[in-house]
């Protein structure tokens, strides 16, 4: 077992969760901080990943503005997908010459950690061949876009919980028209954010051997996360 | 003449390349970052092992590689 921390940031902006990324990569690459898995609800955002365009966005500035929906380009895999309250983002920093320095093995465990979680409230969620994330029937519970640089990895994974449908018809990202689904589509019990990253957290410990210790994010970002999840 | 070949990434049929961030004639240091390649929703910046002046540029933005491919070649 290793150790490895934990920063729940609750409902924190998604600039700032990135800036923290970024400097959790620098402190992870220097081997002054552990493996570290961010938990974090955002407020509305598109991001749009290497392989992705604003061309994906398929409604026009002031209906983004009215939606308080902002944009970030970043350089995670992927194209554009969307972030915003009820649902659950992870953001694994951790060194996968630790992991066996193995990209879709990694994507796997992610993904795998859903599965298990999803099993255990009473969802049946799967991979499909081709397109990662999680599904359950045709439709998207969960996506992943992930950047490595020296091995070590950010950006991670998103889990809808309870979340506002409509925005996500707003971008069409792959060209699919894909279709998302949600927790709360699948289950008569509430399940909080709270809850859901700590099932994905004994299962990530679990599929990557850690002991996970919780650290106040302040610590790294200088202020203390705000609020608490919804 | 160095070759720059696309690494070891585990368990992977083959990548993109999505972007040069070195050019031909630019000088790079071991360890700099040259080059980011996708695959399975993953950017992954692939690294000068050994440093030189770029001389040749095998694999451009959009063409796929495989474990072992020919990048570029460093001077």
């Amino acid at each position: 077992m290793r150790q490895a921390i934990h920063l729940p940031l609750g409902h924190l902006e998604y600039g700032v969760t990135y800036n923290l990324q970024r400097r959790l990569l620098e402190l992870r690459r220097l081997g002054e901080i552990a493996d570290a898995v961010i938990t974090v609800e955002h407020d509305p955002v598109f991001t749009i990943g290497r392989s992705g365009s604003r061309d994906e966005i398929l409604v026009d500035e002031p209906s983004l503005a009215r939606e308080g929906i902002s944009i970030h380009q970043v350089e995670r895999g992927g194209r554009i997908t969307y972030h915003g309250p009820g649902q659950l983002v992870l953001y694994p920093i951790i060194d996968l010459r630790d992991h066996g320095r193995d990209i879709r093995g990694y994507v796997r465990n992610l993904e795998q950690s859903v599965i298990d979680y999803l099993e255990e409230v009473g969802i049946a969620g799967t991979r499909r061949e081709g397109f990662p994330g999680v599904w359950v029937k045709t439709k998207k519970i969960a996506s992943i876009g992930v950047y490595v640089r020296h091995w070590i990895t950010m950006h991670g994974l998103a889990v809808n919980v309870d979340v506002n449908k409509s925005h996500f018809q707003m971008i069409n990202p792959c060209g699919l028209q894909i279709q998302v689904t949600s927790v709360a589509e699948h289950t008569t019990d509430d399940h909080p954010l709270t809850e859901v990253g700590a099932g994905l957290l004994s299962r990530l410990a679990r599929l990557f051997q850690w002991r996970f210790k919780e650290v106040d994010p302040a610590r790294f970002i200088g202020v203390g996360a705000q609020g608490g999840h919804r | 003449m160095n070759e720059l070949r696309l690494p070891d990434l585990g368990e992977i049929d083959e990548v993109k390349v999505v972007g040069w961030l070195k050019k031909i004639g630019d000088r790079v240091e071991p360890g700099e970052e040259l080059l980011e390649v996708e695959t399975n929703k993953t950017t992954f910046v692939v690294e000068a092992e050994i440093g030189g002046k770029i001389t040749r540029i095998l694999v451009d933005v959009g063409e796929r590689a495989s474990r072992g491919d020919l990048l570029a070649e460093i001077g």
